[in-house]
């Protein structure tokens, strides 16, 4: 019996998926660098500018993936039903928060930027729904409990990480594109190896669960070794970790002059495109439970 | 009141009427179907035994699509049956990741039934592409409704009628005397996948 993988949510979904932890990530790594103040400053700003747009970029994509587009608006008109629906509550406040955040820093509110108690409070607020929105992703695939590929509380912890490591490599990128702020890249380099690091160990537990049940062994074998194989050792292994890692090492401990922040701005271009074949692979590999009637298994045909 | 079948597995030869009769019934377009047929093997040559599993939307007590769907367009009836309004679903098609039994089907739009066909579609087809619009339409998450309609007309659901080795039973779970109930009593019937904990209302008798 050969169980095949869903095809219903593909690059789309996994185009939110992603842009919904980078703008998470970036968020949050914007209000740490804001509460750090001084030399982190055009960090804190880059990463809020990122947060928010990120997100709704993301929302456009989900919502060209429904079947009804036009009828969107109906995920927000039953809050607690669904993983969907708490979720879309929980992007929709982080925007809000997020643009009022951004807001500090352009006409006509910039004369508020000095009152930092009220910015960085918004700022922990919207950390929170953040988190929220990097955390809430792995829940709602987690509700589908057919596909134990996804139906585990690693996924969850596997997106926040890569959420966080992500959204620390966009605004690497956009510091390079703002500027000046070279001595920071390189820091924020050196933080982003501890996260890869953490990246790469929960991506090895996440595998390692899914020995459990027929139907996630399969999944592992399509990630691993077969169809998905190429996306998750390319993509996922080598340009969203390793790469990353051994450049932004060999920015740390062995290059010089200008090399640790050109190391640290390739590296994160590599990671940030790791970070949607991460998605798209879990999306790809998640498999249905095979029905069962006495000694005989059925893989589903409508997949 | 709760509708249900039993599906008696010895009975069954795999002929595929249940699929076909749901498919006239439903109108649904080329390679849909709500009543589908399924294969299954077991062993290897020459231990080797074959067993047809036909299924449809098995309308759970506890049903993982109704939790799962954000816009409350999943619903579920007095005698237990799930239906989607179609005015509410936006067709996130969630509810295809979480039904245990793939039941759920998302048609994006019609798809012919003779695709090397040139020309307009003929009569037959646009009667069965107007019904399917006017009853289900494109892009949401559609499924079988154990053919309501037919049921509230004082019919059998599509599939039961059409049967020829009598192995579908339909009628009422809740009341003890029903031949649905009597079966499960006496043949012990079961549910598929009973670990999901959705309470399925499709029972099914073992084959041997």
């Amino acid at each position: 019996m050969l169980l095949k993988p869903q095809s219903k949510w593909t690059w789309l979904v996994a185009a939110y998926l992603f842009l919904a932890g980078v703008g998470a990530g970036a968020y949050i790594t914007g209000v740490v660098a804001d509460w750090l103040g001084g030399e982190w400053a055009g960090i804190a700003r880059i990463g809020v500018v990122l947060g928010f747009p990120c997100v709704l970029v993301g929302c456009a994509f989900l919502v060209a993936d429904l079947g009804k587009p036009e009828n969107f608006w109906r995920a927000w008109m039953r809050p607690n039903t669904s993983w969907i629906a708490r979720g879309t509550i929980v992007i929709t406040v982080f925007m809000i928060l997020g643009a009022i955040h951004f807001g500090f820093w352009i006409w006509p509110f910039d004369s508020l930027v000095d009152a930092d108690g009220a910015r960085q409070a918004i700022g922990l607020l919207g950390a929170i729904f953040a988190l929220g929105t990097a955390i809430y992703t792995g829940i709602l695939l987690g509700a589908s409990r057919p596909i134990a590929f996804w139906s585990t509380a690693m996924l969850p912890l596997l997106f926040l990480v890569s959420a966080l490591s992500t959204g620390v490599m966009a605004v690497i990128v956009g510091a390079s594109f703002a500027g000046g702020a070279e001595a920071a890249i390189v820091k924020l380099g050196k933080v982003d190896i501890l996260l890869i690091i953490a990246e790469i160990f929960v991506v090895i537990f996440y595998l390692q669960g899914t020995h459990r049940v027929p139907e996630s062994r399969a999944s592992a074998k399509l990630v691993l070794v077969e169809s998905v194989a190429p996306l998750f050792w390319i993509g996922v292994a080598g340009l969203g970790l390793v790469l990353p890692l051994a450049l932004e090492l060999a920015g740390a401990f062995a290059l010089e002059g200008t090399g640790p922040e050109v190391a640290a701005i390739v590296a994160s271009i590599s990671g940030i495109i790791g970070g949607l074949f991460l998605r798209q692979v879990v999306l790809a590999g998640g498999i249905h439970a095979p029905l069962k009637a006495g000694r005989f298994e059925y893989a589903l045909a409508n997949t | 009141m709760r509708y249900g079948f039993v599906i008696d597995l010895k009975r069954c030869y795999g002929c595929y009427s249940c699929q076909v009769a749901c498919k006239a019934a439903n109108n649904t377009p080329r390679g849909v179907d709500f009543a589908r047929c399924l294969q299954g093997e077991t062993g290897t040559y020459p231990n080797a035994l074959r067993q047809m599993l036909p299924t449809l939307c098995m309308q759970c007590a506890e049903p993982e699509c109704l939790k799962v769907c954000p816009t409350g367009a999943t619903k579920q009836d007095e005698a237990g049956i799930v239906t989607v309004d179609k005015k509410l679903c936006m067709g996130c098609k969630y509810c295809m990741m979480a039904c245990p039994y793939g039941q759920r089907h998302s048609v994006p739009g019609w798809s012919t039934y003779f695709p090397d066909a040139e020309g307009e579609l003929d009569f037959y087809q646009t009667y069965a592409k107007g019904r399917w619009e006017e009853r289900n339409g494109y892009g949401i998450a559609t499924k079988c409704d154990f053919c309501k309609d037919r049921v509230k007309e004082g019919k059998k659901p599509a599939c039961a009628e059409a049967c020829p080795a009598k192995a579908r039973y339909f009628g009422d779970l809740d009341d003890p005397e029903s031949e649905v109930s009597i079966l499960i009593k006496r043949e012990r019937g079961f549910q598929l996948n009973p670990e999901f904990g959705t309470e399925p209302s499709v029972y099914y008798l073992p084959a041997r």
